[in-house]
């Protein structure tokens, strides 16, 4: 079926308003809910995040106060819309417990995304940031167990495989080879437009995550190992936004933001297992529909332009979440060795990524590693979940 | 699920210096054990909830002889979070009694199993935030490594790993009743703990 946002009208702005009873959502189950359902639910929390901090920024470059106006009206529902979203969460998981399901979403979103991009030169950089997060999710688990005594399955039930990626410390690259090329705005597929403002958000979200909650940890490994991948979050966040067009006038990113809001709730709406969460779905999707008309009102108004002339005809195939293990395990067989040179990605460990290395890890082991030394010391094995088999590069097989 | 056991606190290698991480372990621990129980079936399951009966009993025991009176003695506000914290630990008692006197595969007892464990869960993090996080702050190395041998010592005195290729019922019987358990659990932890 064809769903064409800009033909669709949604809930009255006026009418978008929440009580205190409406926003007190009830939250998933820790222990028994559909893991995608808890992934479908932090994408969500990082697209609405990334949507009040577009819009703050877009403020803070307004000279009209009428717009500046409109923009807080719909600021303050993107706000509730994410209140209600991030509250699904429940407050029986603990930190480490959220970071692996958040790893779990840069796993199986990202690989999603590098499956059905169109360009070859995006598609390839979402081919080479999974891997990274793959590894983390690895990393993540054996803290876990260490510090819990509880399995990083429990957590993400066997639809993604937790082991060896990138190894973490071969993330750190000098910042100025993490800046992508970007798409052109008027010769891009929609699709990829899409693709890039999803994972920019959600990267950007855990970044977030990282940076203020890695300190709440009293171990030091754990204390150290958010710092590092936190660092990693920073690369990741520098990589993505750099693939989307900077020509695009802020009226065109606004409408970008709306309409991929749209996408996303109506893919999960039509996904959700849990009828509770769906309803929320259902119900955001109804509330963006009418930011979206705002803002196509403000780009006709700004920049006198059609927004259907930079949009979609219809939605694309719905975003889904799914296992992607035979795809990752064929990434992990490919691209292990791969770095950046510039924009572009080479195999050799060159002078600039040398340098970079050798001054971050001042000699010794990074977190990353200590952690599976200080597993090992403790279990006398790692942890993995390996489901479909030995790891594809023997180099990453547990010896 | 992979075939990895994640061996119980006090089985695992760490050095056990320090309380809290010890019991933040064996919240884990009792959180596989109700996996554990929902997984499996008929004596199976039995074996595993006398586990988890066991697990609970010494380490609810150990935690009002060791940890709630730390923060009944030094922590602002102390007497009212343990007072929380022992309602809860008493409601669970009780639900564990009534799940003790069921039959483990009648239809009942998996929903009574999941309350339960939903309960134990809030209980443990609550500890975890407004407990433990206290003891961290105003102990200093040599208690957290007291209170860690503490609980240890109850902990060996009521094995809680499961006995492959053994009847277990025997090893079971051997422990007497949960209420004994528990006052020999107090007993021990309180010759641990220097006699006080």
């Amino acid at each position: 079926m064809t769903f064409n946002p800009l033909e669709q009208r949604g809930i009255p702005l006026d009418r978008q308003l929440r009580n205190w009873r409406e926003l007190n959502v009830e939250p998933i189950d820790p222990d028994r809910c559909d893991p995608y359902t808890r992934c479908r639910v932090i994408t969500m929390n990082g697209i609405e995040v990334e949507a009040i901090l577009f819009s703050h920024q877009l403020a803070r470059n307004t000279v009209d106060p009428e717009i500046k106006r409109q923009l807080a009206q719909t600021r303050y529902i993107e706000a509730q819309q994410q209140k209600a979203v991030n509250w699904l969460l429940p407050g029986l998981s603990s930190v480490l417990e959220t970071t692996i399901a958040y790893e779990q979403v840069a796993v199986d979103l990202t690989a999603w995304v590098a499956r059905m991009e169109p360009d070859p030169y995006l598609k390839q950089a979402y081919q080479f940031g999974v891997l990274e997060d793959f590894d983390h999710l690895y990393r993540y688990a054996n803290l876990y167990e260490m510090i819990e005594h509880r399995k990083a399955e429990s957590i993400v039930d066997n639809l993604t495989e937790v082991m060896p990626g990138r190894p973490t410390r071969y993330h750190h690259r000098d910042p100025v080879d993490n800046v992508r090329d970007p798409y052109a705005k008027d010769q891009a597929d929609p699709l990829s437009k899409l693709h890039a403002l999803t994972i920019m958000s959600t990267e950007q979200q855990t970044m977030n995550f990282y940076m203020n909650t890695g300190p709440t940890y009293m171990e030091p490994i754990a204390r150290q190992l958010y710092q590092e991948i936190g660092l990693i979050e920073e690369e990741h966040v520098t990589h993505y936004e750099s693939l989307v067009d900077p020509g695009e006038t802020w009226w065109e990113q606004l409408v970008n933001h709306e309409y991929n809001e749209c996408y996303l709730y109506y893919s999960f709406m039509e996904q959700e297992s849990d009828p509770k969460v769906k309803a929320i779905w259902e119900l955001h999707l109804n509330m963006e529909l009418e930011h979206l008309h705002v803002a196509c009102d403000l780009m006709r108004r700004l920049d006198g332009r059609e927004p259907a002339e930079v949009l979609a005809p219809a939605l694309p195939n719905v975003l889904t979440f799914e296992p992607n293990k035979a795809y990752l395990r064929e990434l992990l067989d490919t691209q292990m060795d791969l770095t950046t040179l510039g924009a572009g990605y080479v195999r050799e460990a060159h002078e600039r990524f040398e340098k970079m290395q050798e001054t971050i890890h001042g000699g010794e082991n990074p977190p990353s590693d200590r952690v599976m030394h200080m597993h090992d010391d403790m279990f006398g094995r790692e942890y993995r979940v390996q489901t479909e088999g030995e790891h594809p590069d023997p180099a990453q097989r547990e010896k | 699920m992979s075939d990895l056991q994640t061996p119980h606190a006090g089985d695992d290698r760490s050095r056990d210096d320090d309380v809290v991480s010890l019991l933040m372990r064996q919240h884990g621990d009792i959180r596989n054990l109700f996996d554990e129980v929902e997984a499996t079936s008929g004596e199976g399951r039995r074996d595993a909830f006398r586990r988890l009966v066991r697990l609970l009993a010494v380490h609810e025991t150990a935690e009002e002889e060791v940890v709630h009176p730390f923060v009944r003695r030094s922590v602002a506000g102390g007497q009212e979070i343990v007072e929380d914290r022992l309602k809860e630990e008493r409601e669970a008692k009780e639900m564990l009694a009534v799940l003790d006197d069921m039959d483990p595969d009648g239809p009942d007892f998996l929903p009574k199993l999941i309350e339960l464990r939903r309960d134990v869960q809030m209980h443990a993090r609550a500890e975890e935030r407004y407990e433990f996080i206290h003891i961290r702050r105003s102990t200093d190395v040599t208690d957290l490594a007291a209170m860690a041998k503490a609980i240890k010592a109850a902990e060996a005195m009521a094995p809680t790993r499961p006995h492959p290729g053994v009847e277990s019922g025997a090893k079971n019987m051997a422990l007497g009743p949960v209420a004994a358990l528990m006052d020999r659990t107090k007993d021990t932890v309180r010759k641990a703990m220097g006699g006080s």
